[in-house]
Formats: C-alpha cells, sequence, structure tokens
C-alpha cells in the first residue's frame, strides 16, 4: 500500500498537522550507510500510552477512528529492511520521529519524490512554519519558510509564481545534496 | 534561498492583487489524509498547483486536508465557490488539471467524477 519513503514522510507530516504542530521540521539525510528520514514537532505529543501504542496497527488517537496505520506502517518498513524506528515525546512537548534504514537493503523502499511530497503540504499549511533539511554527509541544505514568509509578506506560498520558485530551490537543493527521486 | 527574488514576486503580486479587489474568488482543496496519499492524492495535489501556476490563477487557492470518511473514493478534491461546494472522487492527476482548466477556469464541473454539490447558506 505504501511504495515510496516519502509517502511515509507525507504520512508523519498529515500526524504533525493533525497534532496541531505550529512548527514542524523534516529531515531527509544520508549518514554513512544509512538513509535517514526524521519529523520533528511541537504538536499535542504522545501520552506514555500512545507511544507505547505507535506501533501497534489497531491504536489510534483520531476520535471515532478504528486504526490508524501510519506509525506502524512505518515501524513495519524500518523493520523489514534491517533499520530502525523510534518516537519520542520530550516532557517540553512534542514529537520526534526517526527511521533509520540500511542504504543498501534490499528491502529498503525507494526514497521517491521529496519534492512533490514535502512542498504541497508545506505550501498548503498557512499558520504553519517548516524547515526542511536535507543532507548528504557533508553537502546540507535548508528550507526555512519564515524566512520565505518574511519576504513574501501576505502573499501565499500556494501563489503560481511563487510555488514555481520553491520548485526550482528545493530541485537545486535535492541536487546539491545528491539525492535523486527514486533512489 | 535567494529571498531577493521572493521579494521581487511579492512586489508584482501585490500589485496585481490591488487591481482585482484582493479576495480569492475559489478554493481547492484535496483530501491528504493516509488513504488519500496511498491513493495518489499527492500527485493530485501537485497537478492542482502546477495548473494553478502555469494559468496564473492569482484568485485560486488551494489547500489540503486530512481524512473525509470517504476513503473508497480517494483521492477526494473539493471545489468551494460562492454558492455552492462540490465534490469529486477518484480523482488522478489528469481529472486534477480538468477541474482546473474545465471547473475552476470555466465553470464546467468534470463530468464522472462528482460526487457530491451542497449549496452554501448565505
Amino acid at each position: 500500500m505504501i511504495g515510496d519513503l516519502c509517502m511515509h514522510l507525507a504520512d508523519l507530516l498529515q500526524n504533525s498537522l493533525r497534532a496541531g504542530a505550529r512548527h514542524i521540521e523534516v529531515g531527509i539525510e544520508r549518514r554513512g550507510d544509512c538513509l535517514v528520514l526524521w519529523v520533528a514537532d511541537d504538536g499535542s505529543g504522545f501520552s506514555e500510552d500512545g507511544h507505547q501504542r505507535a506501533c501497534d496497527p489497531f491504536y489510534t488517537s483520531k476520535p471515532g477512528r478504528q486504526v490508524g496505520l501510519g506509525l506502524p506502517l512505518l515501524c513495519q518498513t524500518a523493520e523489514q529492511a534491517g533499520g530502525e524506528f523510534s518516537l519520542r515525546s520530550p516532557e517540553e512537548g512534542g514529537t520526534r520521529v526517526e527511521a533509520r534504514l540500511p542504504w543498501d537493503h534490499p528491502d529498503r523502499p525507494p526514497l521517491g519524490d521529496p519534492l512533490g511530497t514535502v512542498l504541497p503540504l508545506i505550501a498548503t499549511s498557512p499558520g504553519v512554519e517548516f524547515v526542511v533539511r536535507l543532507r548528504h554527509d557533508h553537502a546540507a541544505w535548508e528550507l526555512d519558510t519564515r524566512e520565505i514568509r518574511a519576504a513574501l509578506g501576505d502573499v501565499p506560498l500556494t501563489h503560481g509564481e511563487v510555488f514555481t520558485f520553491l520548485e526550482e530551490e528545493f530541485r537545486e537543493g535535492l541536487k546539491l545534496t545528491g539525492f535523486k527521486e527514486d533512489e | 534561498m535567494k529571498l531577493d527574488d521572493l521579494r521581487k514576486i511579492r512586489e508584482r503580486v501585490q500589485d496585481e492583487l490591488r487591481l482585482r479587489g484582493g479576495t480569492a474568488r475559489v478554493r481547492v482543496v484535496v483530501g491528504m489524509g493516509t488513504s488519500g496519499i496511498a491513493a495518489g492524492a499527492r500527485q493530485v495535489l501537485r497537478a492542482i498547483l502546477d495548473e494553478v501556476s502555469r494559468r496564473e490563477l492569482g484568485d485560486v487557492v488551494v489547500g489540503q486536508t486530512g481524512e473525509k470518511g470517504l476513503a473508497s473514493h480517494e483521492p477526494v478534491v473539493e471545489v468551494y465557490e460562492a454558492e455552492q461546494v462540490t465534490v469529486y472522487g477518484d480523482v488522478d492527476p489528469d481529472v486534477a488539471q480538468r477541474i482546473v482548466s474545465e471547473h475552476v477556469v470555466n465553470g464546467r464541473p468534470v463530468q464522472g467524477h462528482v460526487l457530491e454539490v451542497r449549496e452554501v447558506d448565505g
């Protein structure tokens, strides 16, 4: 059902938005032999119970819903590829989810399309600030919506010219850090 | 990030908005919950943003929301206009593009994909 890692990423971002986060950081990094994806937010976080049950497919915090598959699926994907999954809700609030997958493991799904996944979600979430960090060993690139919104004033990120500009910047970032689509 | 380029876009766009009175005419919302994403909502949102961008539709706002309980018809797209809300189901990037070019621009709903039309009060 979930074919690439960026679909998991989109799912994590939806979790953060639903938890009322106003600030979300997203990382796509190559660290040595691993591909590391992480999302950190200042949303409502998990209670200890929620924390324990994040990998349980029959647990959800959404009222009126029976199951929430996002975290258990990522958990499963990471484990099947010989990697690790962690979820932390620090006392000061928020949540940090991280999946670390061995780069060359045959069961690691492809990265997918970071630009097409992350940018539309960012552009269509007014009032939520995002930081995107791409890192590939020594090369790093960062996008910060506070900086962008300060330059734009009340012009929305979904405005055609702005969105095209952001796509170009993001593409440059991917090139700079050496990530390729479907890697 | 070339922030100066963004400042230039801002100046240009604000002038355009002033000429038009500054309000959005149509809001297009894509359901981006887990089932929507698995069914291809990312590509749909992307197709809508691309089409809005290509046609320079400054009076169209694009947004996203979580699940809508219409999982069997994902990806779902809603078009909010002054008088009504049109809910589309089983949308792919091609249909998404037509929702913008035919419905949003020309006021003709895309046949075969409308799940529901709701009147808006007042």
